[in-house]
């Protein structure tokens, strides 16, 4: 039998909805059913750390370890000013919270565009373009930031 | 009359800045874009930062002069964009991608015996050129449009 395996792409352009988040005036689009729940900032608990976290936050019973990220998704290893919203990012693998200045739901369909051949590193985060309104989106999944924060953790470990 | 006369193609010759020059093929230059809108693309490499929206598609903006001379500013006195057709392959579909440029591109006849070898300096050339032929005292290299836009210089970098 053959068995067809979808590119990333493809499965991305299925997703009906994009929760957007808002980081230093860039805008980064996940999946929205990658998105558990919004908690705030002041729920952060900065006593619990992960290696380059900037704390934690208790939800149902657990810790999710919270990172700051840059506009370029660079980990922060402080929360910088205007960051108040934490989206718990689940997707049945990694579980983990952003630090973010904005999160709202992408009202309407979205049109994706690959990421020209001659601009993406073959680990990059980002798996497509959208244009919006208010400029461009770049579109990344809960996996793919997981995987970046764990390649950072490894050259820390390193 | 000669038995066998040069070849003669035709060719853009473009400006990249104040300084650089390169050519591509007649047929590749498809558009031109005065004071384009940019749209900058995080994570991507010094010489390709931005995208810009042609036809409803969203095409790589290469600043060659950025990546022939890492590290300087391009000496632009105006930015222009223009739009550039190629085949990622023989009997692929025609793709696009847009290169910053410097000046209105200039049409040029090459024969083949102005063909001649690559300038020393910038050493990139290496990684973007096919060619290169000659005109009056300038050397202009010939681009290889499918290398850059499919990700060649990923690798160079």
């Amino acid at each position: 039998m053959i068995q067809r395996t979808q590119n990333p792409f493809d499965t991305l352009r299925e997703i009906r909805a994009f929760t957007r988040l808002t980081l230093d005036g860039r805008t980064w689009l996940l999946p929205q059913t990658e998105v558990q729940a919004l908690e705030m900032s002041l729920d952060i608990d900065p006593e619990v750390r992960t290696p380059l976290g900037v704390g934690a936050i208790a939800f149902e019973g657990e810790w999710w370890p919270v990172y700051c990220l840059s506009s370029e998704l660079r980990l922060l290893p402080h929360i910088p000013a205007g960051r108040r919203i934490c989206p718990l990012l689940n997707n049945g693998a990694d579980r983990f919270s952003l630090v973010c200045d904005q999160v709202e739901t992408l009202v309407g369909s979205s049109r994706l565009h690959p990421v020209p051949a001659c601009m993406a590193s073959r680990n990059s985060p980002i798996q497509a373009l959208v244009l919006l309104d208010q400029g461009l989106g770049c579109v990344t999944t809960t996996e793919s930031i997981a995987r970046l924060i764990a390649t950072a953790e490894d050259r820390v470990d390193a | 009359m000669l038995e066998n006369p040069p070849k003669d193609s035709t060719a853009w010759i473009l400006t990249l800045d104040g300084a650089l020059r390169a050519a591509v093929g007649g047929r590749e230059l498809v558009y031109l874009i005065e004071a384009p809108t940019l749209l900058d693309v995080p994570l991507s490499p010094p010489y390709c930062r931005q995208v810009l929206v042609w036809n409803e598609n969203l095409l790589p903006v290469m600043d060659l002069a950025a990546y022939l001379r890492p590290g300087k500013p391009a000496r632009r006195t105006q930015t222009l964009a223009g739009v550039f057709a190629y085949q990622a392959k023989s009997g692929a579909p025609l793709a696009y991608g847009a290169l910053l440029l410097a000046g209105i591109p200039e049409w040029a006849h090459v024969a083949d015996d102005h063909a001649s070898a690559l300038p020393k300096q910038p050493a990139g050339w290496r990684a973007l050129a096919i060619s290169c032929f000659k005109r009056g005292d300038d050397l202009i290299p010939i681009l290889d449009l499918p290398y850059l836009f499919t990700g060649g210089l990923l690798a160079t970098v």
